[in-house]
């Protein structure tokens, strides 16, 4: 009996307990990896670090609340400005030339056909020795980007819906990306407006070629490119009053 | 039984591999960025902050114009305008003119340099720039042409001022700074690059026409 047992359990084992033992052993692997890696990251957590992190996210709060009211406030000038346009030819003409600029600045909502680009930190396992900053998204990437979107003809940018005008800077902090005002994650969203062919164009222009498209191949940055027929951008919220250039000539 | 044992092992290497892949990408946790990160965006976005509130105060200036204008029965006509003055200058379609600083380029500046030149004053805040005399808007990018850089068409040469409207002391200390845009560009570009303030400068308005053709307003 105990021999006929023992002879069961041999002869039934090899078919998944070699799996087991393979599998534990994968598990030992990834858990004193994940282990290693996630140790470091806690210790550098530290107190002060959490009163660092609160003030960040107490700006970009007040950020979020002072865009809003930027954004109500122009709103609001332009509803003057359109119950204002009844009233004479002249102010007609001029409110049609604001809403012009507004349009030519970035300053208005914009829809058509165009390119949609997404980029992402790459999946891949950083391998021994290895940079890791060489598999995020940097800075330089969306540069890039955005330099063969605007030469390729595109009308209209935004990242991660934070459309770019005339005074925008994309802005690295260690890894963080700063564009305009906004702190923003990866995925990044790339959308741009322009004549057809916009996105074949870019991505064969060499300012995508010549740099950001080696770093994805390489590193295995995540990247995804689609055309499409109607693509909306919002306007640019932020602050356009100069403090520093004053017009040489008025608009006639 | 040895179904599920297996079924099981399968599930907790795969919530291990999960969690180690996400190890391996970048801290987007506000939390998990090194102090020195952090301190440096709280420098940024207070900064970003204070011009976003310099900037509602102006618009709710222009806003207590219309009010004044409507309450007396008066024509808009000159808010607007002087919004319409504002919104060309920001966009780079009217000349300005103001304080700044002015930087000589001389030598071999590719297209990624002068872009993230660009870029970079852009970032420390200059409000308008052109390179010699092309005015820089939002489409505007360096790009090498057969012969020389091109921007918007035109050619520039390996001599060239950019010269940027803002405050002078900020703007220059930021490309100066040790390890700024300048010290940055001067290890890798054979270029020479002096920048000096200037209190008098005069921009002119973008030749290109930027209405867009494609993009059209949401109504």
């Amino acid at each position: 009996m105990s021999s006929r047992a023992s002879s069961r359990a041999f002869a039934v084992r090899p078919g998944w307990a070699v799996s087991i033992a393979a599998a534990l052993a994968v598990m030992g692997f990834v858990g004193a990896a994940q282990w290693n890696s996630s140790v470091p990251r806690q210790e550098f957590t530290s107190s002060a670090q959490q009163v660092l992190a609160a003030q960040v996210l107490e700006l970009e709060r007040e950020q979020g609340e002072l865009r809003a009211q930027i954004a109500d406030a122009e709103a609001e000038v332009q509803r003057f400005q359109a119950a204002s346009t009844s009233s004479s030819v002249a102010l007609a003409a001029l409110n049609q030339a604001v809403a012009e600029a507004r349009l030519a600045a970035g300053l208005a909502a914009v829809h058509g056909p165009g390119a949609v680009i997404e980029i992402a930190d790459s999946q891949r396992v950083v391998p021994a020795g290895g940079n890791p900053s060489s598999f995020i998204v940097l800075v330089d990437d969306l540069r890039d980007i955005v330099a063969a979107l605007w030469a390729s003809g595109a009308e209209a940018v935004a990242i991660n819906d934070e459309r770019l005008v005339a005074t925008s800077s994309i802005y690295g902090v260690g890894a963080s990306v700063l564009v305009n005002t906004a702190f923003l994650s990866p995925p990044f969203r790339i959308v741009a407006i322009g004549p057809e062919g916009l996105l074949d164009r870019s991505l064969a222009h060499d300012a995508f070629v010549g740099r950001v498209a080696q770093r994805i191949e390489f590193f295995g940055l995540e990247f995804a490119t689609a055309a499409a027929e109607d693509l909306t951008l919002p306007a640019f919220v932020g602050n356009t009053r100069f403090r520093w250039a004053v017009p040489v000539d008025g608009p006639s | 039984m040895a179904q599920a044992s297996l079924t099981a092992v399968a599930l907790l290497i795969g919530m291990l591999l999960v969690g180690q892949l996400r190890s391996q990408a970048r801290p987007t946790e506000i939390s998990s960025l090194p102090a020195q990160e952090l301190s440096q965006l709280i420098e940024t976005l207070g900064g970003r902050n204070r011009e976003l509130r310099t900037g509602l105060a102006d618009i709710r200036e222009q806003l207590r114009d219309y009010r004044v204008a409507e309450s007396q029965g008066q024509s808009a006509l000159d808010v607007t305008r002087e919004d319409l003055r504002r919104i060309t200058a920001f966009a780079g379609l009217a000349a300005v003119e103001g304080q700044g600083i002015v930087l000589e380029v001389d030598g071999t500046l590719d297209a990624i340099a002068l872009n993230d030149l660009i870029n970079e004053l852009r970032n420390a805040g200059a409000e308008a720039l052109a390179v010699d005399e092309i005015r820089l808007t939002q489409r505007s990018v360096a790009i090498q042409g057969p012969t020389s850089l091109l921007i918007d068409g035109i050619e520039v040469g390996e001599r060239f001022r950019l010269r940027a409207i803002g405050s002078p002391e900020g703007l220059l200390a930021t490309i100066e700074r040790p390890g700024g845009i300048i010290s940055q560009l001067e290890q890798f570009i054979d270029a020479a690059i002096f920048a000096r303030q200037s209190d008098g400068i005069t921009l002119p308005a973008t030749s290109l026409a930027l209405v867009p053709s494609v993009a059209q307003p949401v109504e």
